[in-house]
């Protein structure tokens, strides 16, 4: 009987079967398929640069961008295509994709080769196995695979909401210490232009030692302030640099716009942001979960019972005494008998996880919707305060300074009080930015929490600091 | 339109033109209807068409109520009502007042006169009226709780007495009297002699006006009545200078000058060019032999004084409370001096942060005068006054006696600035200084110093520059 033939018949059949089925992955088109999900996020501008000349052309867009003060989305653009810490986090998600798509294939089959000598007798045995189980299984693993890419591919796009929502807030907080300083920067003139006056009335003997010494302390106090909005300036502003993933040449190039993007028009309504839940990302990767248990658990049940191994055998003996030789060939199953282990745990494990995963799906749809209405409150509630800064307490602390400069014209109060008051109409100014940077932060958030990257906020109410603290610092 | 002299005439005549609006005409028609005023400026004196003769006074920038004879007896209607007092122009109170203005009009009578004055309430709460100074049955004196319950909002209420002693007097509420009078309710009153009286002479002019003061807040319209003593507007007849009108005389006119203090401090009333004698306070006239020349009186708080002089001196001559805040308008009592402060460099720094910063007090206060600066509204610059050779830099009880040889008698309109006759204005001396000669020994210390001041600063005297040969 000729075994050869069919030893090639059934590795043909694995060929096809491999080349047929397996789930591959091509992480460009994982990346543009992220692009596409969150066409309003990144708008398309994410890609993994993997060549020299890749790497060259994102340089040269890089310091092109660089020219321009930095805007909120030519910060986006920026980290996407030239941070490396944001290309790390392309390069594990394709690697945790490849990993995914490495267990749905098949595995090798195993060739044995034995060389036996008895006496006069020598034995070649030859064993070509595979297992059977994961051969019947095949279609299944593979559907797990695919799921799993997938979920990869969730966790990719969730991960970008992560760092566009981390840049977007990073931008905020160097843009709105930078401006703090620059106020800071005026109280502290204004303090030290009150001490340089106190003392130039003291020395023609208008002012006591106390008095100058009341106005040198605004101006020692003023000092720190600068000081502390300055160092604030300098780490939020190199937090951005390192989510931009700059070189020092790069930072030095750096330039931040002077002021915060004045609030939009009008906030978003709430049925702008609500009716989105189900394709949001936290609901889709807890069904992936849900699915992917559900796969797994189908295929573990066999598997818990049962592993089947297949094989091959083709075995020659030699009579050395005669010379003579004469081939035997057959197949061989191996079969694992479940007496001590009927796999029981390990069933029981997979239907806690499948459940888990279930309940996960559940929790996550509802609190998707929570999450969304929260972070919908902050976004609100930040803009509800900014405005009410901009419309309301701005211009009464306007007013305020106006009033006192004609008071001031009018010698109702002199130049000391004039300057004591538009340090605190500066300190309200900064203020004023805390809170639009709370709502550019809030908004930033409510960005992620939309597509499903659930984010909270803090709402400082910066009214709460009203006075005293000269210089923001917050 | 007829003019203010006209409706004045006219409302003398009839009794009354302008007829209180809210009380009800039914109700009111047993009283004199009573007569409003809209103006603040000073009116010309009411000479008497009904009862006994007399020499009319003329109210700085007020005017006098007009009366019926009802059965002879003089009725006057006096009605307290919230005003609005236009202390100078550009600034307007909301004050408390009568009649349409405060301080409310001045009642003139005779000596022996029987007197009903008619006071309808038209304030928010009970008021009364003390006639200052007079003599009169007790029930008649004003004081709520003490003779008489307070008139409550809306009603009417009668005082009558006979005006039994010439004289100056004043009115004003004793009822919730601290708000009221802060509020701007008084009034002037003057009985005129019914004979002649060997202590009370004939004059060409005779001029009143009672010294009031307010706390408005720069840009607020109504005083606060808890101030006691920090007041920031220093008023007569609740105007401020230069809103007060002056004081005209013909040559040679015997002017008599009747002020009373109804402010919470004295004021050193000052007259320029002329000495005067008091004649009078409100305890009546003065003798003879108590009478010496001043050019000073104090007037103390709840007082009255009666000045007379010969207006000989012509010219426009300063008349103004000495205590020279009260010469100013509301300023800032805290406000740093900042006299001798150099300013270099500084200015630039604070108009960075403050944009229409402008440097005052460098040099003094003058500087306030001359510099058109935008002020809080309702509010008047603190030293003001455009005069013939500049700013007068003057505010509050400021005005004027212009004494002309020219001035008809009888004739109160202002002749405007005074053309002084030639070589009689302070000039410019150009020629060379001579050395000053300075005491050198003199003036030593009459005990010696135990310890000896460390001298910590340099001392240093602004002195203006660019004048060579100093």
């Amino acid at each position: 009987m000729n075994t050869a033939p069919a030893v090639q018949k059934t590795s043909i059949a694995l060929a096809v079967l491999l080349l047929a089925g397996c789930a591959t992955v091509n992480i460009n088109e994982s990346i543009e398929q992220t692009n596409q999900e969150l066409n309003g996020f990144t708008k398309g501008q994410l890609s993994l640069v993997q060549t020299d000349a890749q790497r060259q052309a994102m340089a040269a867009k890089a310091s092109d961008i660089l020219k321009e003060p930095l805007s909120q989305p030519a910060a986006v653009e920026l980290m996407l295509t030239h941070s490396p810490q944001f290309q790390t986090v392309l390069a594990e998600s394709w690697a945790q994709a490849a990993l995914a798509a490495q267990g749905g294939r098949i595995h090798n089959p195993v060739f044995a080769f034995e060389r036996l000598r008895i006496r006069d007798e020598l034995e070649l045995g030859r064993l070509l196995s595979f297992g059977l189980l994961d051969l019947l299984s095949f279609p299944a693993r593979q559907g797990i695979a695919r799921t799993q890419i997938d979920r990869a591919q969730l966790q990719l796009t969730g991960n970008v909401v992560d760092q566009v929502t981390q840049v977007r807030q990073a931008w905020v907080d160097a843009v709105a210490a930078q401006q703090a300083h620059t106020y800071a920067q005026q109280v502290f003139e204004s303090a030290q232009t009150s001490a340089e006056l106190a003392r130039r009335m003291q020395e023609v003997g208008n002012f006591t030692r106390l008095q100058r010494a009341r106005q040198h302390s605004f101006y020692a106090d003023a000092a720190v302030n600068l000081a502390a909005t300055r160092h604030k300036a300098t780490s939020s502003r190199e937090a951005l640099v390192r989510m931009l993933g700059l070189s020092s040449e790069q930072a030095a190039q750096l330039k931040l716009p002077e002021r915060l993007p004045d609030l939009p028009e009008a906030p978003k309504a709430p049925s702008e942001v609500a009716k989105r839940g189900e394709d949001r990302l936290d609901v889709r990767m807890a069904k992936q979960g849900f699915e992917a248990s559900v796969k797994s658990q189908g295929l573990g049940n066999i598997a818990s019972f049962l592993d089947i191994e297949a094989g091959v055998r083709y075995d020659t003996d030699f009579e050395n005494d005669t010379g003579e030789r004469s081939n035997k060939k057959g197949y061989e199953i191996e079969l694992a008998l479940p007496i001590f282990d009927w796999g029981g745990m390990k069933r029981d494990a997979m239907n806690a996880n499948t459940l888990a995963a279930a309940n996960r799906l559940e929790a996550t749809l509802r609190n998707a919707q929570s999450t969304l209405r929260e972070s919908y409150s902050a976004y609100r509630t930040t803009y509800d305060i900014a405005r009410h800064y901009r419309d309301e307490i701005l211009p009464l602390k306007q007013t305020i300074a106006d009033e006192n400069l004609l008071r001031y014209n009018g010698m109702f109060i002199g130049v000391f009080e004039l300057l004591a008051d538009s340090r605190d109409q500066v300190n309200t100014v900064v203020q004023a930015i805390n809170a639009q940077a709370d709502f550019w932060r809030a908004d930033a958030a409510l960005q992620a929490t939309v597509v499903g990257k659930p984010m909270t906020v803090s709402v400082s109410g910066a009214a709460a600091n009203a006075g005293g603290n000269a210089g923001g610092g917050h | 339109m007829t003019s203010r002299r006209d409706f004045f005439k006219a409302a003398a005549l009839t009794g009354g033109a302008v007829a209180a609006a809210s009380v009800s005409k039914v109700a009111m028609s047993a009283l004199p209807e009573p007569v409003l005023q809209t103006s603040p400026d000073t009116m010309p004196p009411l000479v008497p068409n009904t009862g006994r003769p007399y020499n009319p006074v003329v109210t700085l920038n007020g005017w006098t109520l007009p009366w019926r004879m009802n059965q002879g007896v003089k009725e006057f209607h006096l009605v307290a009502e919230p005003v609005l007092r236009e202390m100078a122009p550009g600034m307007t109170a909301h004050l408390w007042g009568y009649n349409g203005q405060s301080p409310g009009p001045t009642i003139e009578v005779v000596e022996g006169d029987r007197v009903r004055i008619f006071v309808t309430n038209k304030l928010p709460e009970h008021t009364s009226v003390h006639w200052h100074g007079q003599r009169l049955p007790n029930g008649m004196d004003g004081v709520t709780g003490l003779n008489q319950p307070g008139i409550p909002a809306g009603k009417t209420f009668v005082y009558e007495f006979e005006a039994r002693r010439p004289g100056t007097f004043m009115y004003h509420p004793h009822a919730d009297e601290m708000v009221q009078m802060a509020m701007g309710m008084m009034g002037f009153w003057v009985t005129h002699p019914k004979n002649k009286h060997p202590l009370i002479s004939d004059v060409d002019r005779d001029y009143c006006f009672l010294l009031n003061a307010y706390d408005i807040d720069p840009g607020a319209y109504t005083p606060k009545i808890m101030t006691m003593l920090d007041f920031n507007l220093w008023t007569w007849n609740s105007r401020l200078f230069p809103g007060i009108s002056p004081l005209v005389a013909r040559k040679n006119d015997r002017v008599r000058l009747r002020v009373g203090n109804l402010t919470m401090t004295n004021h050193p009333i000052h007259i320029h060019g002329h000495e005067f004698e008091v004649t009078g306070t409100d305890g009546g006239p003065t003798p003879k032999a108590g009478r010496w020349p001043e050019v000073t009186v104090d007037i103390a708080v709840g007082q009255m004084r009666q000045m007379e002089f010969i207006a000989s001196e012509e010219g426009d001559w300063a008349f103004h409370c000495h205590k020279s805040h009260h010469t100013m308008n509301a300023m800032g009592h805290d406000v740093p001096t900042m006299i001798g402060v150099d300013h270099r460099g500084m200015t630039k720094k604070i108009t960075k942060l403050i944009p229409d910063y402008m440097v005052m007090g460098e040099r003094g206060m003058a500087d306030m005068s001359e510099m058109q600066m935008p002020l809080p509204d309702n509010t008047l610059p603190m030293m003001t006054g455009e005069g013939p050779f500049g700013s007068v830099e003057m505010g509050g009880m400021f005005s004027m006696l212009k004494v002309r040889k020219d001035q008809k008698p009888g004739d109160y309109s202002d002749p405007g600035w005074y053309k002084h006759p030639e070589g009689t204005i302070a000039y410019e001396f150009t020629g060379e200084l001579a050395k000053p000669a300075r005491s050198s020994g003199a003036g030593q210390p009459s005990m010696k110093l135990a310890q000896k001041q460390q001298p910590h600063i340099e001392l240093k005297v602004r002195k203006p520059t660019g004048h060579a040969g100093h």
